[in-house]
């Protein structure tokens, strides 16, 4: 009797007759009405009623799928803020940004938290991808939703660089200028497709309306659903991968096989792939708290990480765009500064073939790779072959993307970050 | 349920309006996309004129490389002629310098020699030359819809 007030408040609001309607279940308070809550929760239902000990070990997934999401939450609510006061116009642009950072309360806090956390998702899906290979994750029944991933990893850099337009800065101008140049060398399409992008031939008004669309609608609403089916997919195809896991658990029933003198129930047609279906119940454990609990913590965490990156660190925001006068050198967003490594050595091989072929292969992994082995379980050596192969691309794309930020100067010549850059020419 | 009719195979009506019925729903798909995509290409475009006037011949004088900022090209004189070169790299876009043996791309560090042609970097193309003429009222009149050879001149 002696609950704290809130809670008092709380279990009376919840016996009225508006408190049953809104929530089906009531604050749970035994094992199987948390359970019930979980399954019976629209908010809740995403996840499973319970989940295995392995699963929930920090060691295997690191969260990173979770810091993910998180992020894209926050890029979410911090962008639809930021959407109040931009204006997709060359002429506003770059005062909204102005007035963001000295006149807007808060405005300086959001548009860095926006800027980080773009940066940061880039980085967490990348890592994220990872963790999926290491693990040898993407393997059956989960084929699709590491093609999904591969999708959702796209849509990121996608939403990042239509992003990076919208400040119309100096920074934003040559950046769009040298990564839609890029595009263009695609083969056929390519010349089409930059005119397409920019909605013209040259950076100027239509190509900022046309990356704010984008960046404010589509991109995110095509993301916003294939997060949901990723989600769903993690569910269906048994949850988290697992050493112990048997695989194709139950095949599903083929209609013709089924007797025609009886009714099904739905549970008796599902294909039998959850997370429940041939385990021994000791291995799991209430998702509620033991899941919610830890994605709580990670969710706070997350906030404060960007949180404290907003408040220290600014956003940059370089002069504004000036057609005539490109900075020496002209960087492209630093997450395509390998690519534009690759292309200052050639365009159509940097820029079109390499990123087509890698992209091509990791959408046909793990179709390629098929043995069941050494799932579930970080450098498993019976995927050494794999991990060797991923791990030298992934070296390399990191060293050209460290080249392109820190060792290119004036007119993209050598230049050791260290060291004083030389004054750039500037003779017309 | 009743599998039976799984057996019998398709009839006549049945297979035509299966056909007809695919095939619209394939060409309305297609329709859209292709009509949502020439929606997107612009009709009208706000961008500055390729072709302008670039002043009296006299302004320039004998031997000048000039630069002309709101149009990205360099308009060169020598002796009586007249040629225009475009100052867009062919690489990725950027505004090229020109430095004391040509021009140069502060982007990815292309090098173009006094004709356009790429000395070293990644550039796969020379630079453009475009049309140059005098206007009526004896003005030098650039047309950068109209691509030219390096050998062609106004010869004033």
């Amino acid at each position: 009797m002696n609950a704290p007030l809130p809670k008092q408040i709380w279990k009376w609001f919840e016996r009225t007759r508006v408190g049953r309607s809104i929530f089906r279940v009531g604050l749970p308070q035994s094992n199987l009405e948390r359970a019930q809550a979980m399954v019976s929760s629209f908010l809740l239902h995403i996840q499973p009623a319970k989940v295995n000990r392995y699963s929930l070990r920090a060691s295997y997934s690191l969260g990173l799928g979770l810091i993910s999401l998180y992020l894209f939450l926050i890029l979410i609510g911090t962008g639809v803020l930021l959407m109040f006061y931009y204006v997709p116009s060359t002429d506003h642009a770059y005062n909204v940004m102005k007035d963001l950072q000295f006149v807007v309360s808060a405005g300086l806090l959001m548009r860095n938290m926006h800027r980080w956390a773009a940066h940061l998702m880039v980085i967490f899906v990348l890592l994220h991808m990872c963790r999926v290979f290491y693990t040898g994750a993407y393997k059956r029944p989960r084929e699709f939703n590491w093609v999904l991933g591969v999708g959702l990893f796209l849509l990121t850099l996608g939403l990042s660089f239509t992003g990076y337009l919208l400040p119309w800065d100096q920074l934003a101008f040559w950046a769009i200028t040298v990564g839609t140049n890029i595009a263009a060398y695609a083969p056929y399409i390519g010349s089409n497709l930059k005119y397409l992008l920019l909605g013209g031939n040259v950076v100027g008004q239509e190509a900022l309306i046309r990356f704010y669309a984008l960046h404010v609608i589509v991109l995110p609403a095509v993301a916003g659903l294939m997060i949901a089916v990723h989600l769903w997919r993690v569910r269906k195809d048994g949850g988290l991968s697992r050493p112990d896991e048997p695989g194709d658990i139950v095949q599903q029933v083929a209609l013709s096989q089924l007797p025609t003198s009886k009714t099904y129930g739905l549970m008796e047609l599902a294909r039998g792939t959850t997370p429940q279906v041939g385990r021994n119940p000791e291995d799991e454990v209430f998702a509620w708290p033991h899941l919610l609990f830890r994605e709580l913590l990670l969710f706070l965490l997350v906030v404060a990480a960007v949180l404290f990156l907003a408040i220290f660190w600014n956003a940059p925001l370089e002069e504004p765009a000036n057609a005539i006068h490109p900075p020496n050198p002209a960087k492209a967003p630093w997450y395509f500064l390998g690519l534009q490594e690759l292309v200052s050595y050639s365009a159509f091989w940097g820029g079109v073939v390499v990123p087509g072929v890698l992209v091509m292969a990791l959408v046909l992994l793990p179709y390629i790779d098929r043995k069941r082995k050494g799932v579930g379980r970080w450098f498993a050596r019976e995927r050494a072959v794999a991990n060797t192969i991923f791990t030298v691309c992934l070296v390399i794309l990191v060293v050209l993307t460290i080249i392109g930020s820190l060792f290119r100067g004036p007119n993209w010549s050598w230049q050791e970050p260290w060291k004083k850059a030389p004054a750039a020419t500037e003779g017309h | 349920m009743d599998h039976s009719t799984a057996d019998k195979g398709v009839s006549r009506r049945g297979f035509f309006q299966l056909t007809l019925g695919w095939l619209a729903a394939i060409f309305a798909a297609c329709a859209s996309a292709v009509g949502a995509v020439r929606f997107l290409v612009p009709n009208v475009l706000f961008e500055p004129s390729l072709l302008f006037k670039a002043g009296k011949p006299e302004d320039y004088p004998d031997g000048s490389v000039t630069f002309l900022e709101e149009e990205r090209v360099f308009l060169v004189r020598q002796g009586n002629t007249f040629r225009c070169l475009s100052a867009i790299c062919t690489h990725l876009g950027c505004t090229v310098n020109r430095t004391g043996q040509g021009y140069h791309c502060p982007c990815h560090g292309s090098l173009f020699d006094d004709q356009g042609s790429v000395k070293s970097g990644p550039a796969p193309r020379s630079l453009e030359w475009f049309s140059v003429t005098l206007s009526k009222d004896s003005r030098v009149l650039v047309d950068k819809s109209q691509r030219v050879n390096p050998d062609k001149y106004l010869v004033l």
